[in-house]
């Protein structure tokens, strides 16, 4: 991996970014209806919407109007949430840590629970115990996410009473300090389960494949031959599977996200998940193209950061 | 279903409610605790006067208060003003504020406040306000701290029924003067004169209140802490009740209800308010200028072909009732007994559409033969709008109408597209709209049926009715105060539409609460519900 | 494919959706949009899978959910399938500035996030079927046109090209008679994958509001299905379990289909 590399691919990242810009002006400005009351609400009457149009430049050309909106992207400006009387950004980032929080836990969970169970699967290959983790995995993705969610609810929170139904905390205490942390991790729990459950099947697949490929090489074959102990043969196994590996967790960052919003509906959890909802309820459309503009910029930066570790892992692998 | 014994419930409530301080047998309040309360939706912020949005009105409206409450009846009791005067037939109310009102922060309430909020706020950005009184209003006068005379150009009759929180809450003058409304941070941490104080709003997940000690009812509120929590699934509402973390609930799904009704850890009470819009009616509107639909037999039809105890039954699940009359049954002293509303009648339906030119051929839809405006052989097919979210009421229409060979095809709109298309260009033929009627005829009622009332504005006349005695009627009730008076014009006009159908009024939607029985004192009919609510724990 | 078990499953498993799609109309008990029992009636030997809320039966329903559903995934495959092809066999053939291009333009595609792009357009423009069509046939051909554009490379090099050239057959004739044949394969892989993340697309949009009221796809009943769940399971039991074996189904049939390309070998991502 050369510095040149990188830099081209930074540099791919700006169209990528552009594109996206473009196609959040178009859906604005094509949707039917008067583009005023996408961004300023129903409720207003003849003076407000003059205001809010001359505002917005929404008299002006088209092409003008898109120099202005893409400049203000740029500076971060994403505009004003009429919902919530605040600009688009500070809605925005105030959600970011709750979802990270999720997100994280649930990839963590699922790709370390994903490699154990994967490793698992390949020492046991072709037999019945591989078989039923594969599936198990493989219906625990198929399963959509909401139902999944909602059974876990019914069966580990009001079931059994070990976890809290909904929240990110317990409404009747305000905690501070680990006591606060611990609130937080328990109703963590159910949320991250579920979301990590549907991602867990891709990660447990291809351990599974990059473990029985790598074991099935001749320099696995040599170390066994010179006595290694196969838990040795397999850990380094494991380290040459990885790799496709973190090509992988990482372009599904996208997906998880989506995960991430039906999970946070049924648990309640007070995330970005919750905001799009909410703004597409309301018809926020500032909130919901911010929330679309921080969707993808997300997933081209997961690609370029994934593309960068995997060629800084493998010297083998080069790029035109 | 268990209605007396809420009515009971509600009685003694009422009862214990009259004195707060003296202990009566039923509930015997208890002070202190916390009440966890379920909101549908993040409000966004928390101005209940420049917006009518249910989401911020039911997060808020315990932080203020209006000049005047109302009580279950729906009649005005006092709130800020402590007694009332109409003058000049109705044309002009002198109230008399309270002594001793402070804000949360401190600074003393006046009329000043009061005079504010009407003219910088609510005619301003309040929409029922300013669709109501806006045009009619002469001006606000406040010639001590403690008196506010509200002057009209003629007498003004539902004034009282649009004075409490949900209508017009009061805000802080010394907090808004000299700034946008809708952009104050205090939007986000608001300052009111209602029983809890706002202690933190952590967006999307909860707003926390606190009791006011310097609250003017001398007594309440009993709780400490008021915290509402954003739980948007209405699923993980009923779960999050049963599993203790919530108390009180304000609308309970149809398929639950009735395992809630029997498990006696909680209780329930139905009401036809909410702080979004109260007294609705579910009301399916016929486009007046479509040819297919200016024969007034086809639209009585369409009337008798809808069962509409099946729409109760299968999409309300028996919450609410049918709708007896235009004007909701919960407006007592306007609401119409008798009328000769068209009942389901599959039969005569199809006589009146055979009488009407629609006649039954070869296929199952009929097909105009001599209808006029519309040329021979047409398809009887007609369009129906509605919300995403009520979905259900398309496809029973679609299945009753298509018993008496009517070819409907729904058409789901997003309610911001829904409102232009049906208010502005009146492109549909039939949709269905929750119209709420609010607390007065006049406040939700004439703009059904008022020919000024014909768009753009969304949620006005989707039929495009004029009827000239109708307007006159109106325009009568609105400028008579005594409610004995105004009965019988109201009277006449649910009789003259009734005749006409430029609606099918179908059913009344209330809502369920619900809420822990160990807590108790709640006042479903009102904003202010936890005023002088408890929890024994 | 059928050696293995998870083969053989994935396979019936998907022809048997596709029957019951095409087969919907004689297969389903009842018409789907006629009450025709009590609502929310528990599963009994006139209705297997009981009723729902509005009195029809659930076995109906979910029968002709399959029939939208799968339309739904194979119009979305159509478009997809047609630009993903045609843009990566191009790529893959002629190389050079039109391949650059082409690559720079199905990156740029394959980062657009598929289900938040479905709520923009659908918040703003309204619910419909047409609409998710295009919108996610749009947006899913990436992955398409990156295999056949690898399969292609892979295939041009063969003799058998040279030769069919050599012949003085066109380039259109040597790509679309010699080239796309080998690459289908490996396009089906994807294909399927892509299937199966559709429908839970579909179910998810459905879940939160954004599906198509006029139309009974399984994310439709699913959703509708969701308010029950605690006093009638079986309205969300099914719609549910139908979506859960379709998916389940495409995936069984993507790895086994390249399990049988490439034993073994790493898939395309």
């Amino acid at each position: 991996m050369t510095p040149r590399y990188v830099l081209r691919r930074l540099v791919q990242v700006v169209p990528a970014v552009a594109g996206i810009v473009l196609i959040a002006f178009l859906a604005i400005h094509t949707a039917p209806g008067d583009p005023v009351l996408a961004l300023a609400g129903e409720h207003g009457d003849a003076a407000y919407y003059a205001f809010i149009r001359a505002k917005f430049g929404l008299d002006r050309p088209l092409p003008e109007q898109l120099v202005v909106y893409v400049t203000r992207v740029a500076r971060g400006d994403l505009g004003l949430s009429f919902v919530h009387g605040r600009p688009v950004a500070v809605v925005i980032a105030e959600r970011v840590p709750t979802t990270l929080l999720l997100i994280v836990t649930a990839l963590a969970l699922s790709t370390t629970v994903g490699v154990a169970l994967g490793v698992l699967a390949a020492r046991r290959a072709g037999r019945p115990a591989d078989l039923a983790l594969r599936t198990g995995a493989l219906l625990a993705h198929a399963m959509p996410s909401f139902w999944l969610a909602q059974m876990a609810a019914i069966a580990f929170a009001l079931g059994t009473g070990w976890f809290p139904v909904q929240g990110l905390t317990d409404a009747r205490r305000s905690l501070i300090g680990w006591r606060y942390a611990l609130d937080v991790a328990h109703h963590l729990v159910l949320p991250a389960l579920v979301l990590a459950a549907g991602e867990l099947a891709l990660t447990t697949r291809l351990t599974r494949t990059g473990v029985l490929e790598a074991l099935a090489t001749d320099y696995a074959r040599t170390a066994r031959a010179k006595g290694l102990p196969e838990r040795a043969v397999v850990r380094h196994a494991l380290r040459n599977a990885l790799l496709p590996l973190v090509t992988v967790v990482g372009s599904r960052a996208g997906l998880v996200v989506t995960g991430a919003v039906l999970v946070e509906t049924v648990f309640a959890w007070p995330g970005l998940g919750q905001l799009l909802l909410s703004s597409i309820q309301t018809r926020d459309v500032p909130v919901l193209l911010g929330l679309f503009l921080l969707a993808s910029t997300t997933v081209i930066v997961a690609n370029l950061v994934t593309d960068l570790a995997y060629a800084w892992l493998d010297p083998r692998i080069r790029y035109e | 279903m268990h209605r007396g014994y809420d009515g009971i419930a509600l009685v003694a409530l009422f009862l214990a409610l009259a004195s707060p301080t003296s202990a009566r047998a039923q509930e015997v309040p208890t002070r202190g605790g916390t009440l966890v309360v379920a909101i549908s939706a993040d409000p966004g912020h928390l101005n209940p006067a420049i917006t009518t949005s249910g989401a911020t009105h039911t997060a808020a409206e315990l932080i203020y208060n209006g000049l005047l409450g109302r009580d279950e009846r729906g009649d005005p009791v006092p709130d800020l003003a402590e007694s009332w005067t109409v003058e000049q037939a109705g044309a002009v109310y002198r109230f008399r504020l309270r002594d001793g009102v402070t804000w949360h922060d401190g600074t003393r309430f006046t009329a000043a406040d009061v005079k504010f909020t009407f003219e910088e706020v609510l005619l301003k950005f309040h929409a029922r306000t300013k669709a109501s009184m806006g045009s009619v209003l002469t001006g606000i006068d406040t010639p001590d701290d403690r008196t506010v005379v509200i002057r009209f150009k003629q007498p003004y009759a539902p004034l009282l029924q649009q004075l409490d929180a949900t209508e017009a809450p009061i805000v802080a003058r010394h907090v808004y003067q000299g700034s946008d409304p809708q952009t104050n941070p205090a939007n986000a941490s608001p300052i009111g004169t209602g029983p809890f104080k706002f202690v933190a709003y952590r967006k999307g997940a909860e707003i926390r209140l606190a009791r006011n000690p310097g609250y003017f009812k001398r007594g309440l509120p009993y709780l400490d802490e008021i915290v509402m929590r954003i739980i948007p699934d209405s699923g993980t509402q009923v779960l999050a009740l049963e599993n203790g973390e919530v108390d009180f609930l304000w609308g309970v799904p149809g398929p639950q209800q009735s395992r809630l009704q029997a498990d006696n850890r909680f209780r329930m009470a139905q009401t036809s308010y909410h702080p979004g819009g109260s007294n609705c009616i579910m009301t399916v509107s016929f486009n007046l200028d479509r040819p297919v639909l200016k024969d007034v037999r086809v639209r009585r039809a369409i009337a008798l072909a809808l069962d509409r105890e099946a729409f109760l039954r299968q999409i309300l699940f028996g919450e609410g009732k049918v709708a007896t009359a235009p004007i909701s049954s919960e407006i007592t002293w306007a609401h119409a007994r008798g009328l000769a509303l068209p009942g389901f009648d599959r039969p005569e339906a199809e006589r009146q559409l055979e009488v009407a030119g629609w006649k039954k051929e070869r296929e199952s839809t009929r097909v105009a033969r001599g209808v006029a405006g519309v040329a021979d052989g047409t398809r009887l097919a007609i369009d129906f709008l509605h919300f995403p979210t009520f979905a259900k009421y398309g496809e029973l229409m679609r299945q009753h109408l298509s018993a008496v060979g009517i070819d409907v095809t729904q058409r789901p709109l997003e309610p911001a597209v829904f409102a232009p298309t049906v208010f502005k260009d009146r492109a549909f033929d039939t949709n269905v709209i929750s119209y709420c009627n609010g607390p007065d005829p006049e406040i939700g009622v004439r703009r059904m049926y008022h020919s000024s009332q014909i768009g753009p504005a969304p949620f006005t006349n989707a039929a495009g009715y004029r009827n000239e005695r109708v307007d006159v009627l109106f325009d009568q009730g609105a400028r008579t105060v005594e409610r004995d008076r105004r009965t019988p014009i109201y009277r006449q006009i649910q009789e003259i539409v009734v005749q006409e159908l430029p609606y099918v009024w179908l059913v009344e939607t209330p809502t369920t609460r619900a809420w822990s029985a160990q807590c108790g004192g709640f006042r479903a009919w009102t904003g202010l519900f936890a005023e002088a609510a408890f929890c024994k724990r | 494919m059928l050696r293995t078990p998870a083969g053989a499953i994935g396979l019936v498993l998907t022809l048997a959706l596709v029957a019951l799609a095409l087969l919907a109309d004689a297969l389903a008990p009842a018409d789907p949009f006629a009450s025709v029992a009590p609502p929310l009636a528990p599963p009994s030997r006139a209705h297997a899978f009981g009723t729902d809320d509005l009195g029809r039966d659930v076995l109906a329903g979910i029968i002709h959910g399959t029939r939208t559903s799968l339309l739904v995934v194979a119009s979305v495959i159509a478009l997809a399938a047609i630009i993903g092809v045609a843009v990566g066999a191009v790529s893959g053939y002629w190389t050079g500035a039109v391949d650059d291009v082409l690559m720079r333009m199905t990156d740029f595609v394959l980062v657009v996030p598929r289900f938040f792009l479905a709520v923009v357009v659908i918040a703003l423009f309204g619910a419909g079927t047409d609409r998710l069509i295009l919108v996610l046939g749009l947006t899913s051909w990436p992955a398409i046109a990156r295999v056949v554009r690898a399969q292609t490379l892979s295939l041009v090099r063969r003799e058998f090209v040279d030769a069919a050239r050599a012949l003085g057959a066109t380039d259109t004739r040597v790509l679309v008679r010699y080239v796309l044949p080998g690459a289908l394969p490996a396009a089906l892989v994807v294909i399927s994958l892509n299937a199966a993340s559709v429908i839970l697309l579909e179910a998810g949009l459905s879940f939160i509001g954004l599906g198509d009221p006029a139309r009974m796809s399984w994310g439709y009943l699913a959703n509708n299905a969701q308010r029950f769940l605690r006093v009638a399971w079986w309205v969300a039991l099914f719609p549910g379990a139908a979506i859960a074996l379709a998916v389940l189904g495409l995936n069984l049939l993507g790895d086994a289909l390249s399990e049988m390309l490439e034993p073994r070998a790493p898939r395309p991502t």
